[in-house]
């Protein structure tokens, strides 16, 4: 249906040869030019690793420290993907507030986000008040089972990732 | 032997029954998984031997309910999702929805959030056109195309990570300007790729689109004309191919296009018919040259000033409903946003330009090989997201 064919003449026949053979000229030139004129692009990823650029979103971390417990992160989420529990402090204990001087009033109980269901928009850190939640340019950190996505930032050893995470 | 039933007796009948004996056509399943449908496309081919006599495109493999979870959550909680239809070209996505609300709650968007969405997305152009022609070198069976592409994709989206944090999903466009400011220095970048760029395209055209052998597999293949796109609602570079020169961009112009100027290439038939899949590869190669002219004149007339509009905090649109149509990198995409005054849409519905080019698979197929119908799948460049949702 959708070929049609024009008459072929002798002139047309050679000239086609000719072109077929003009063109793959022209594109080998270009080929051959990048041999040896462009440096390589790519780099050999184990060894060498690209800088990730300051601004990229990659593994949450909250800095539990400065988390008032408010909520929002998880509100904001729409993968819902933030699991938080807390509970009020008692009156009596003493004052703690963050670095940024905002009062602690709950305790946070649980602070646990499903890495294997976060999409890596940035809402949840881009409402925090007092930034303790924030995207960390760690991208490398595959793991065997799917549970070992889900990261509790009150464990201790997740807290001690920090160092590693925030490069 | 009472009977001549079994032995060839010269009326067309052999010993095994001939009339029992007949030719059908043969049934090919291309894809889900099949590289050159480009994503999870499955097209179900009867063949006559070579030549394809009827192709029905199945369609489904990537639904993920966009609709339904717009329905569940608040206006900024789906602009991921929003990334995710059509995930080659997230930042027109992201504009055509964000256009829509402001549009819906009257916010009036900063002069320098304007040009930096104007500049975002005309790069995010390029990066598309870019995938295109090196995966249609690669369905053509050329391969070195593909890594000189890439090559220059690579440093758009190096780009993109860093203004917005994310390479393919952006979500950076937000509801009233945009999330982060771009800074001087990136701005220069920028303005460095665009001369450096307009080089790599002539390359592209001599290596791929002037090539002989290129131009037999598309010159003459898979004709869309004009009469067939306007029957189906095709739009963007497929309508433009086949010789219209329609472009929302001039000719219902939003954001600040109006103010821009540009021009609309439009197919010619220069190699064969107009409208074969060679006038589409040179529109989509046009359109780079002009998007480079539009992001030079946005950069010269770049102001200081804020990038984020007054938005409430808490989001609820009045009650009503809209429809925001953009031009993207495959073609239109419009939003329709119903609400009832609450928190979060009643009804989100997006018109994809990917679907409708898809649905007029069937008509261009038959009559073509199969080559040549890999040639032309590719070359309305779907994205099965977008197609699903």
């Amino acid at each position: 249906m959708n070929t049609h064919h024009e008459e072929l003449t002798l002139k047309k026949y050679f000239q086609n040869i000719w072109n077929g053979i003009r063109t793959t000229i022209k594109g080998l030139s270009i080929t051959i030019k990048h041999v040896y004129d462009v440096k390589p692009v790519t780099i050999e990823y184990p060894e060498v690793r690209e800088v990730i650029p300051e601004g990229s979103r990659s593994r949450l971390f909250n800095d539990v420290q400065n988390c008032i417990s408010c909520d929002q992160c998880a509100v904001a989420c729409p993968v819902d993907c933030i699991y938080i529990a807390s509970k009020p402090r008692p009156k009596d204990a003493e004052k703690i507030k963050t670095s940024n001087g905002t009062p602690i009033r709950r305790e946070l109980t649980q602070y646990t986000i499903d890495t294997s269901l976060c999409c890596y928009c940035g809402l949840c850190t881009t409402v925090c008040p007092t930034e303790s939640l924030t995207h960390t340019t760690d991208h490398e950190y595959a793991s065997y089972t799917i549970d070992h996505m889900k990261y509790d930032y009150l464990d201790p050893e997740v807290v001690a990732w920090r160092d590693r995470i925030v490069k | 032997m009472d009977s001549t039933e079994n032995s060839g007796n010269g009326n067309g009948q052999n010993k095994y029954g001939g009339e029992k004996l007949k030719s059908e056509l043969l049934t090919v399943n291309m894809g889900p998984q099949h590289p050159a449908t480009h994503g999870v496309l499955r097209v179900e081919i009867k063949t006559d031997s070579e030549v394809v006599s009827e192709a029905i495109p199945h369609i489904g493999y990537l639904h993920r309910c966009f609709e339904k979870h717009c329905e569940n959550i608040d206006y900024r909680g789906n602009l991921p999702f929003c990334d995710r239809m059509d995930y080659l070209a997230a930042m027109h996505m992201e504009l055509g929805y964000c256009l829509a609300i402001e549009k819906m709650i009257g916010t009036e968007i900063p002069r320098r959030a304007e040009y930096i969405r104007v500049i975002i997305t005309e790069l995010q152009r390029i990066a598309s056109h870019l995938l295109f022609t090196g995966v249609y070198a690669i369905d053509l069976g050329a391969f070195t195309p593909f890594l000189y592409c890439f090559d220059q994709r690579e440093k758009i989206l190096r780009l993109f990570e860093e203004i917005s944090g994310a390479r393919l999903l952006y979500n950076y466009i937000w509801i009233g300007g945009v999330w982060n400011d771009i800074k001087d220095g990136q701005l220069a970048r920028i303005k460095e790729f665009c001369e450096s760029f307009p080089a790599e395209l002539d390359k592209y055209m001599n290596l791929v689109g002037q090539n002989k052998i290129f131009v037999e597999r598309t010159a003459n293949i898979g004709i869309m004309n004009a009469e067939m796109c306007y029957n189906y609602g095709a739009t963007g570079p497929v309508l433009r191919g086949a010789g219209v020169d329609w472009d929302l961009r001039k000719k219902r112009p939003y954001s600040i296009y109006e103010e821009l100027d540009f021009d609309v290439p439009v197919g010619t038939g220069e190699k064969g018919t107009l409208g074969d899949c060679w006038d589409r590869f040179a529109v989509r190669q046009q359109e780079m040259r002009e998007s480079l002219k539009i992001i030079k004149q946005c950069l010269d007339g770049i102001e200081e000033g804020p990038i984020m509009g007054k938005v409430p905090k808490v989001l609820k649109l009045p009650k009503g409903e809209i429809y925001m149509r953009t031009e993207c990198a495959r073609g239109e995409l419009g939003y329709h946003i119903v609400s009832d005054g609450g928190k979060v849409p009643y009804r989100v519905k997006a018109k994809s330009s990917s679907f409708t080019h898809t649905s007029m698979l069937p008509e261009v197929a038959p009559g073509l090989l199969i080559a040549d119908f890999v040639a032309v799948i590719g070359s309305i460049d779907i994205v099965l997201g977008e197609v699903d949702r």
